[in-house]
């Protein structure tokens, strides 16, 4: 419909302060500033039945469980305005006398977090090391001694080479020329050719960018190991905070902090500039009733590929945009339940569980978080970034049946776990067309990102993680705040 | 390339000797093992199987034509009954009243058909040789093959590949055997094909439990228990096997000693005692774990007590010990108490919802083994656990050895202590278990211990506990990392100990 455009005006109106386009976290995330920080009637426009964006959740007789985004590492110390959200809802339990955040034992992933099946046997944690020849883990542990530097690394600014949000890291060169690479050509210029490294190291880009290490820029690839920073009272740095429904319980909880006003189901598909006001119309789908907004600011919190079609009527938006930079991984994320997590040498189940030498990045035990030492069937969550997103692999994802999809999820679960197939009882797969941004070479410090986030007229704002580059939480709850300072300043 | 007839059928005798001792040694070994007492299994054993091949030897003398058919009939027999022995001893050992039975049966059967090998061969062997080159031949490869196996079962066979995949593996040579002849006399042989055709049923048939010998001995398990199953179930959460002896019952839960009914009283005793006796006028009493219901039956001792909650996930333990007989004189029918009321279901989950309190709370959990009971010793669980006591009251932990694995006790301990906990740590000598530490644990800033003990009981007094507070000076108190959810270093240490104690 978007597509071809919907030409109805509606004849029924309503006037607003400030409209919200999108329900993901960054555009929750604007709408909770601006409900925080102004007395401001705020009015936030969903196109789906459920707010949460990627961060989506579903729920069965054993246990809730992710569809999308399903963990947050420990955020940053500096990262100020996070900690406080996090501590109004209760993941932060306090500081401790050195000023470190008490973080809620019930959020913080509960051990054992990660295991790898390699060479036939679970082992503990992420980085290969069962029967991985020792020149590899030289190069493994070279690998990791460069991360831990840059971790540390400062620009002559100042500023950290790499932090979060991603727009406080340097400026320096030294450091954004890396953005012109990509993460495989840095790591051969560093003489890094172990296949186990640099199977690790695709692993971590495509757990966050859906991208290999052809394809995205090593400053993110860096970033992935460098950015995070994070201590606290009462965890080791490395851990996680996560829920049986992954992201979606915080984005609830952004939710319950934003305006009350939160239309679901609204496909927005006309926006207009009238004078000082924005006009915004869209069509209540449960109802078939189009209305016409009448703002006086707008945040457009939507991937870039649907606020081309919005804005498409605004003149300072037509054609100034290079949507090509913006590409998207597409993910398929699977939910079984199974009589039981099949056994197997080494590591028991942990929260995170990945097969060397997969393309898919593994499960997570949706039931990690529960007190229960015993459950009695289990729902693990399957992720697969589709990492050829060419217009006819995008194509192919789509075209592909839920069974099809259900055999490559098995397959690849089979690698590790022969017997899995009696053990299933449910197998339910959700496809992501435009699962994350791609942070390729020259997008995150080049000019396309730049522009497409400038406000134009000084009313219409944009929030997304989109403009990071990077799909995670903190870029998204950033960009929301970001957008919101912009019209609270104005 | 045609083997000579003689050498053949020598090495039959080889293979046949070789294989023959074998399955004694394996029913030996197993009678042994499954009932003890190894001089008298080993003995009896040997000689019904000498016996029995003494019976084949007579029997021979019946055999008078198709020698060779019959020859190699008997050897897929002995294949098809050594090679599957151990296999039927093992599935039928506690499922059987008269054990024994089955046992001599099945050795005696073996003997029988081993013991008309030798004799038939050497009637097929007798036109072939002189008599005397004929007697020390056939002997001289009997012994030596004798002598073979009686070397590797014990240095390999025992060791690498386990009671039941050698009895397939010989069952196969044997079978292997009867193949080979009946290829090499198909002109001479009547019934050819009824003979390869069985031979070949019998080598898929030990090929498959061959393969299968894994999930065969994990479906058993019998070898675990020093002594006779007296009862055994798989309830969802674990196996749960009572042994008994002249002199004691055990409980098992996955092969782990729970208590033996020789010195249980001592851990039970130490376990309730120290901390109920300190309480002021202990009304509410709540149990976690402890199915047995045998700290249950310690705290049945105060009359003041009026209600005890019992929380155990396994109701296949708590009705055991309902209704067992034996089992319910253990525990004195503590579990039909009226004022016992028993909850299945997990532990921690039901301590989160639970709004009620309780004067004294008796934790007796596994050891923490795996990461699933490593919850129930968490921070974040003893937190749970401080809203649910009342004041004045306190609770105690079982801990696991001080002794063995002492980063694991004094882990515990400062667990606790990191909650706000006052705690008291101590230990009990119990036979069965070795040196065993408890934890006392109480909200309140001083603990005030009781030095007056029940009169009833058999092993705890004042001067005893006092002992038993005592750390002597190889088990001192240590510094630990505190366990919770997000590190689980409890199992880390305790496996870690319990690894390196055992191995």
């Amino acid at each position: 419909m978007l597509r071809t455009g919907l030409k109805t005006v509606p004849t029924k109106t309503e006037e607003v302060e400030v409209v919200v386009i999108g329900g993901g976290v960054s555009g929750l995330s604007a709408a909770r500033w601006l409900t925080q920080n102004s007395g401001a009637k705020v009015c936030l426009l969903e196109l789906e039945d459920r707010t949460g964006g990627n961060s989506q959740s579903g729920q069965n007789a054993v246990s809730a469980f992710p569809w999308g985004a399903h963990y947050l590492p420990l955020p940053n110390n500096t990262n100020t305005e996070l900690l406080k959200f996090l501590e109004e809802v209760q993941v932060i339990t306090g500081y401790d006398a050195a000023g470190l955040p008490i973080y809620n034992e019930y959020h913080l992933c509960f051990d054992p977090e990660e295991r790898l099946f390699i060479n036939g046997y679970w082992q503990e944690g992420l980085v290969p090391n069962w029967s991985v020849p020792k020149p590899d883990l030289e190069q493994i542990d070279k690998f990791q001694a460069l991360m831990e530097e840059m971790k540390e690394a400062k620009g002559e600014d100042g500023r950290f080479a790499f932090d979060i949000p991603l727009d406080k890291s340097s400026a320096d060169a030294t450091f954004r020329d890396l953005d012109k690479l990509t993460m495989q050509e840095w790591l051969y210029q560093q003489k890094l050719d172990s296949p186990y490294l640099r199977w690790y190291v695709e692993y971590c880009c495509l757990d966050d960018f859906g991208g290999t290490i052809e394809q995205v820029s090593a400053w993110a690839g860096i970033h992935y190991f460098a950015a995070r920073k994070a201590q606290a009272a009462n965890s080791d740095a490395h851990r996680v905070l996560t829920w049986p429904q992954g992201n979606h319980w915080l984005a609830e909880r952004l939710r319950a902090q934003a305006c009350p006003d939160i239309r679901t189901g609204s496909l927005v598909y006309n926006m207009e500039i009238q004078g000082k006001q924005v006009l915004i119309d869209y069509l209540d789908l449960a109802t078939d009733q189009p209305t016409r907004l009448m703002a006086k600011k707008c945040v457009v919190a939507t991937p870039h590929f649907v606020r081309e079609r919005l804005l498409a009527k605004i003149p300072k938006e037509a054609g100034k945009q290079n949507s090509k930079a913006f590409t998207y991984a597409p993910w398929v994320v699977a939910n079984l339940t199974l009589k039981q997590v099949p056994g197997g040498k080494g590591t028991p189940l942990s929260w995170d569980n990945v097969i060397y030498g997969s393309r898919s990045l593994g499960y997570v035990n949706a039931q990690q978080q529960s007190v229960k030492g015993f459950p009695e069937k289990q729902v693990i969550t399957f992720y697969y970034p589709v990492a050829d997103s060419s217009p006819t692999s995008r194509q192919a994802v789509f075209t592909r049946k839920q069974e099809d999809w259900a055999e490559v999820v098995l397959q690849e679960l089979e690698k590790a776990h022969p017997s899995i197939r009696k053990e299933v009882e449910q197998l339910d797969v959700w496809v992501w067309g435009h699962g994350m941004i791609k942070p390729t070479p020259g997008f995150i410090w080049g000019e396309d990102r730049e522009k497409a986030a400038t406000p134009i007229n000084g009313n219409i704002v944009f929030a997304h993680s989109d403009l990071s580059g990077i799909s995670i939480f903190e870029e998204a709850f950033y960009q929301g705040i970001k957008a919101a300072n912009q019209i609270l300043k104005t | 390339m045609r083997v000579n007839v003689q050498v053949l059928l020598l090495f039959s005798v080889f293979v046949v000797a070789t294989c023959g001792l074998v399955y004694e040694l394996v029913a030996g070994t197993l009678a042994s093992y499954l009932l003890g007492d190894s001089v008298t299994q080993f003995s009896t054993i040997i000689g019904v199987y000498l016996f029995s091949m003494g019976i084949g030897s007579y029997l021979s003398r019946f055999f008078n034509k198709n020698l060779i058919a019959w020859f190699i009939q008997v050897e897929v027999l002995v294949a098809v009954v050594g090679g599957f022995s151990s296999t039927i001893l093992f599935l039928l050992f506690d499922r059987v009243a008269s054990f024994q039975i089955v046992l001599y049966m099945l050795v005696s059967l073996t003997g029988i058909l081993v013991g008309l090998e030798i004799p038939l061969i050497m009637r097929i062997l007798e036109d072939r040789f002189e008599f005397k080159e004929l007697v020390s031949k056939v002997f001289t490869f009997d012994y030596i093959g004798a002598l073979l196996a009686s070397v590797i079962f014990p240095l390999l066979l025992v060791p690498h590949l386990g009671l039941l995949r050698t009895s397939y593996f010989f069952g196969l040579l044997n079978a292997g055997v009867a193949l080979w002849l009946c290829f090499y006399f198909s002109k001479e042989i009547r019934w050819i094909y009824f003979l390869r055709a069985s031979c070949a049923a019998a080598i898929v048939a030990l090929v498959a439990g061959f393969v299968m010998s894994d999930r065969i001995l994990a479906y058993t398990e019998s070898l675990s228990y020093a002594d006779k199953i007296i009862y055994s179930v798989q309830s969802p959460y674990q196996k749960i096997v009572l042994t008994k002896n002249d002199r004691e019952f055990r409980l098992f839960l996955n092969g782990n000693l729970q208590f033996s009914s020789s010195d249980e009283y001592r851990y039970h005793e130490a376990l309730v005692h120290p901390g109920l006796n300190s309480v002021q006028n202990p009304k509410k009493v709540l149990v976690l774990g402890g199915g047995d219901g045998l700290a249950v039956r310690e705290i049945l001792r105060y009359p003041g007590v009026q209600k005890i909650v019992l929380v155990d996930l396994d109701q296949a333990v708590t009705k055991l010990f309902a209704s067992h007989e034996v089992l319910r004189n253990l525990n004195q029918q503590a579990l039909l108490s009226r004022k016992v009321q028993v909850i299945n279901t997990d532990a921690f989950q039901w301590l989160k919802n639970n709004q009620e309190q309780f004067d004294f709370v008796v934790i007796d959990f596994p050891d923490p083994a795996n990461y699933a009971i490593g919850k129930l010793y968490s921070n974040t669980f003893y937190k749970v656990l401080r809203e649910t006591i009342a004041p004045g009251g306190a609770a105690v932990i079982q801990a696991t050895s001080p002794f063995v694995a002492p980063n694991a006790y004094w882990c515990v301990v400062n667990t606790l202590a990191s909650c706000g906990f006052t705690t008291m740590p101590y230990h009990a000598h119990v036979p069965s278990f070795g040196d065993w530490g408890f934890v006392l644990a109480s909200p309140e800033k001083k603990m005030h211990v009781n030095s007056q003990f029940l009169a009833q009981l058999r092993y705890l007094d004042g001067p005893t506990f006092e002992q038993m507070r005592t750390f002597p000076k190889d088990m001192p108190a240590r510094q630990t990392e505190i366990n919770k959810l997000n590190n689980q270093a409890l199992v880390r240490y305790f496996e870690d100990e319990w690894a390196s104690y055992i191995n």
